[in-house]
C-alpha cells in the first residue's frame, strides 16, 4: 500500500502511463481502423491526465488547463479528419481493415 | 475516490482494447472518458472535467459511434494473412516499454519531491478549485495567438472533413 494509491502525483502519472500503454497496444495489435483511432484518443487522454496532474501539483497552475483546452481542440479536429478518412476509404474499398488498405492504387 | 476513478479508467481502457464488437468498444471508451473526468475532479479541476464530459464522451464518441453505425462494420474482419511473429514482436516491445516506464515512474525522486512540496503548500493555504474566469483571463491575456490558431484549425478541419466525405464538390 504505497502513497500512489490515495491520489499522490505518482498515482496519477501511473494511471496516465497505463492509459498510454493500453492505447499503444490497441493501435499496434488491432487491425480495425476505428479501433486504432480509439487507441489514439486513449493516448491523447493519457497526455491530458499527466498534464493536469502536474498542473495541480505545481500549485494549481492555470496554464495546464489552457493547454488542455488546446489539446481538446486538436483532438476534435483529429476526430473529424480521421473519421472522414475512414469513411472515404470505406467508400472506395468497402473495408475498415488496415491490412486491406495497403496500396495506393485501387 | 482516486482509486475508484483510476480503476474505472483502466478497466474501461482494457475492455476497449480486448473487445471484439466495435460498438461495445466505443461504449467502453465512453466509460474510460468518464473515469478520466472523475480524475480531473479529484485534481480539483472541474473546468477540465466538464469539458471532458461534454467534448470527449459527448461529441467525439458520438461521432465515432455514428461512423461505426454508418459503416455497418461492427465486427473485426477476418485477417487476410495471420502475422504471428509481428504480433508477438509488437506485444513484446509494448511490454518492454511498459516495464521501463513503470520503473522510471516508481523510482522517480522528482515526482515524490513535487508531491511533498505541494502537500506542504496546501497545508499552509488550501487548494482553490480551477474556475472558468481564471482560465479565460489566462487565455486572452497570454495565449491569444494559440487560441486563434486553434479556432482556425477547427475551421480547416471542418472544411477538410466535408471535402473528404463529399462525393463530388
Amino acid at each position: 500500500m504505497g502513497a500512489w494509491m490515495n491520489g499522490s502525483l505518482q498515482g496519477y502519472i501511473l494511471v496516465a502511463m497505463l492509459l498510454f500503454i493500453i492505447g499503444l497496444a490497441t493501435v499496434m495489435l488491432r487491425r480495425t481502423l476505428l479501433m486504432q483511432f480509439m487507441g489514439i484518443e486513449l493516448m491523447l487522454n493519457a497526455a491530458n491526465v499527466a498534464l493536469l496532474a502536474f498542473a495541480r501539483f505545481r500549485g494549481g497552475d492555470v496554464t495546464g488547463t489552457v493547454f488542455y483546452l488546446f489539446i481538446l481542440g486538436v483532438a476534435a479536429c483529429e476526430a473529424a479528419i480521421g473519421l472522414a478518412l475512414v469513411i472515404a476509404l470505406f467508400r472506395h474499398r468497402k473495408t475498415t481493415d488496415a491490412d486491406r488498405a495497403d496500396s495506393l492504387r485501387q | 475516490m482516486f482509486l475508484l476513478f483510476a480503476l474505472i479508467t483502466i478497466i474501461g481502457a482494457l475492455a476497449m482494447s480486448q473487445q471484439k464488437n466495435v460498438i461495445v468498444a466505443g461504449l467502453c471508451m465512453v466509460l474510460t472518458f468518464l473515469g478520466v473526468a472523475g480524475l480531473f475532479l479529484m485534481l480539483s479541476n472541474p473546468v477540465a472535467a466538464a469539458l471532458q464530459v461534454i467534448v470527449y464522451s459527448g461529441a467525439i464518441m458520438v461521432l465515432v459511434l455514428f461512423t461505426i453505425m454508418l459503416l455497418n462494420s461492427h465486427e473485426e474482419e477476418p485477417a487476410i494473412q495471420s502475422r504471428p511473429i509481428q504480433r508477438w514482436v509488437g506485444a513484446l516491445l509494448i511490454a518492454v516499454f511498459g516495464a521501463f516506464a513503470f520503473r522510471i515512474v516508481m523510482g522517480s525522486k522528482a515526482l515524490v519531491d513535487i508531491n511533498t512540496l505541494a502537500d506542504a503548500n496546501t497545508a499552509v493555504r488550501p487548494m482553490e478549485a480551477m474556475n472558468l474566469a481564471k482560465v479565460g483571463e489566462e487565455i486572452f491575456r497570454h495565449y491569444l495567438l494559440g487560441f486563434e490558431i486553434v479556432g482556425l484549425l477547427l475551421l480547416a478541419a471542418m472544411v477538410g472533413a466535408v471535402a473528404l466525405t463529399k462525393k463530388e464538390l
